[in-house]
């Protein structure tokens, strides 16, 4: 359901692009009209981990160094995003790499700007996992053939690497049954025994372990030690008006993920300000790493995964355009 | 979603406030004991919730006990973040609703008047109205992004159908020897509004108010959970993707009091806006 609003979503953006974005004038000079020198940035992200810089940034003061008074907009997926991001509701927004991919192919002007999240690439204690029941036959990824494996959203970066980590653990891929479900309703499924195994973020992740699941794939490090999963995206059209702006927010949130990358306690502790984790899941939850720039090498890895699996209806992403 | 969400609605307080028809029921329930019955359907909930997780039926990681939830609910309170998002709710609300009754109002005493403008409009309403807010949500959120705007569109859309058909229904009911009486009177257009019209409607429309009311609240929070826009429901979905269950049933319980506390004041708006009608004033 979530691949379809998404998929919606990108089809209502491409139309709001083509026709010349009815909205986008009122929106973006509202909110990014500057004001005794700052102006006002609104960020559409996920709240989630992966974003934690962004927060612990806006408290160091490192975007108003900049003159960047940032507001960040918490939506529940990227579905509503990348159409605010297009439409001018929010300057920028956060999504996971395959997402931005699938956008750039169906047409959806938008370009990533500086580098979101990677993966720790440690395979076994990664930011995602496929998990287990404590007492599954499923003792690595090969053993995910012909099982039923949740994932957030079909056909995107989960299902993807997934399939490579059956593939690399010698497994058909093809025969891997994927079921969408958000990661929050994971635990309980695997617990009830609704799927057989889970690919899950943080926090489920966390949960899960914490009730006797175990870790049979560590899909993104295994896909590449150094995958980068996300970033922060703008429309072409802001990255033509406000050069400057773009350039402005890419260093102050350089600052950030340098920032965090060097204070991991401090990012942990940012969390209660804008989650609800708290207590054992804070302290144990795994966090990724936040390299200050993208990793081009393992985003081709992932684009052609994406191809061989046809996420992007034949078509081939332009990574050079899209990330560089 | 919205359909049963209303039916849910219409029928919960079953018998005693039913449209102006259905209204002659004897109230004499003895005044003390119907909230005192009321009160104790609600222990029986709190004891099941209680007791549940502890028999094993299901597990209490992911239906915690009722103390649990009061806990959460507890440290809830002293969270300013949780009164931005009640602010926010019911601002959402507030104002959708009061949108959606103005402009209900004045559309259905503009179609209802004229004979022509409601057959024009008769098949387009019954087409519009079924469709569900939220098959809006994409285009709300293209057009309005998470802020509250993308809520009141949802909100409005919804609430305004029940507010306008009732209007419509309320003035199709006056007394043609009235409306008469009231002609060779020489009433203008106004005053038969005023003096003929409205009174004949508005039990109808204190009807669509309180439905309109509780569809409202409906709308803002599943508005706020499915495209983000701040208020209660966008918390909810926070502590639903941060694992933290107790937080979630605590939220749940202040939508549902919400729920009961619009019901109660909507019912107590038109008591006060009818107590010239039958159907309130109890020696009728």
């Amino acid at each position: 359901m979530q691949r379809r609003v998404f998929g919606l979503a990108v089809t209502l953006a491409t139309v709001v692009a083509a026709a010349g974005c009815g909205s986008s004038s009122s929106g973006a000079s509202d909110s990014a009209s500057s004001g005794g020198g700052t102006t006002q940035v609104k960020v559409g992200v996920i709240p989630i981990v992966d974003v934690t810089p962004l927060y612990l940034g806006q408290k160091k003061g490192f975007f108003t160094k900049h003159g960047i008074d940032l507001k960040m907009e918490t939506a529940q997926g990227g579905a509503a995003i990348v159409p605010g991001v297009v439409s001018g509701q929010f300057q920028f927004g956060f999504s996971n790499v395959t997402s931005l991919m699938i956008a750039q192919t169906k047409g959806v002007p938008i370009k990533s700007v500086v580098n979101g999240v990677a993966t720790n690439g440690k395979v076994g204690a990664d930011v995602t996992g496929v998990a287990v029941k404590k007492d599954s036959s499923i003792k690595s990824a090969k053993d995910l053939v012909g099982k039923n494996v949740a994932v957030n959203t079909l056909q995107n970066i989960g299902d993807t690497t997934v399939r490579e980590s059956v593939r690399k653990a010698g497994g058909d891929p093809s025969k891997v049954k994927f079921v969408e479900m958000p990661f929050d309703q994971m635990p309980a499924a695997l617990d009830g025994g609704q799927v057989d195994a889970a690919w899950m973020g943080e926090p489920a992740l966390t949960i899960a372990k914490g009730q006797g699941a175990r870790v049979v794939a560590s899909p993104f490090a295994e896909t590449d030690p150094k995958l980068t999963v996300a970033t922060y995206f703008t429309s072409t059209k802001l990255l033509e008006q406000k050069p400057d702006l773009v350039k402005k927010f890419t260093a102050a949130m350089t600052e950030s993920l340098e920032y965090a990358s060097q204070h991991p306690d401090e990012a942990r502790q940012m969390l209660t300000s804008y989650t609800k984790i708290s207590g054992p899941v804070l302290k144990e939850l795994t966090l990724p790493t936040w390299p200050t720039e993208i990793d081009m090498a393992s985003l081709q890895k992932l684009a052609s995964l994406g191809e061989q699996d046809g996420i992007f209806g034949g078509k081939k992403p332009d990574l050079n355009a899209l990330f560089s | 979603m919205t359909p049963s969400a209303t039916t849910s609605v219409t029928t919960k307080p079953a018998g005693t406030d039913t449209g102006p028809g259905a209204a002659r029921n004897p109230r004499r329930l003895g005044g003390a004991a119907a909230p005192l019955r009321g009160l104790a359907g609600l222990a029986g909930l709190v004891v099941v919730l209680q007791v549940l997780p502890h028999s094993g039926l299901v597990s209490g990681d992911y239906l915690p006990p009722a103390s649990e939830m009061a806990r959460a609910l507890w440290h809830l309170l002293a969270e300013d973040a949780f009164w931005t998002a009640l602010g926010d709710t019911l601002t959402g609300w507030g104002l959708g609703l009061a949108i959606a009754v103005a402009a209900g109002l004045v559309a259905g005493i503009v179609i209802g008047s004229v004979p022509v403008l409601r057959a024009v409009t008769a098949s387009t309403i019954e087409f519009l109205r079924p469709i569900p807010s939220v098959a809006l949500i994409p285009v709300a959120v293209l057009l309005y992004g998470t802020d509250l705007r993308s809520v009141l569109l949802l909100v409005v859309y919804a609430s305004f159908w029940q507010v306008l058909v009732q209007v419509l229904a309320g003035t199709q009911d006056v007394d043609p020897v009235a409306e008469d009486t009231a002609r060779s009177y020489r009433l203008g257009g106004w005053g038969r509004v005023r003096y003929v019209m409205w009174p004949t409607a508005l039990p109808y429309v204190m009807t669509g108010v309180r439905l309109a009311a509780t569809v409202a609240l409906v709308l803002t929070i599943t508005a706020e959970l499915v495209i983000g826009a701040p208020g209660l429901g966008h918390e909810i979905a926070i502590a639903q993707t941060s694992g933290a269950v107790p937080q979630v049933y605590a939220l749940v319980l202040v939508t549902g009091l919400l729920g009961v506390a619009v019901n109660l004041m909507a019912r107590a708006v038109e008591r006060r806006a009818l107590h010239w009608h039958p159907s309130v004033r109890r020696e009728g």
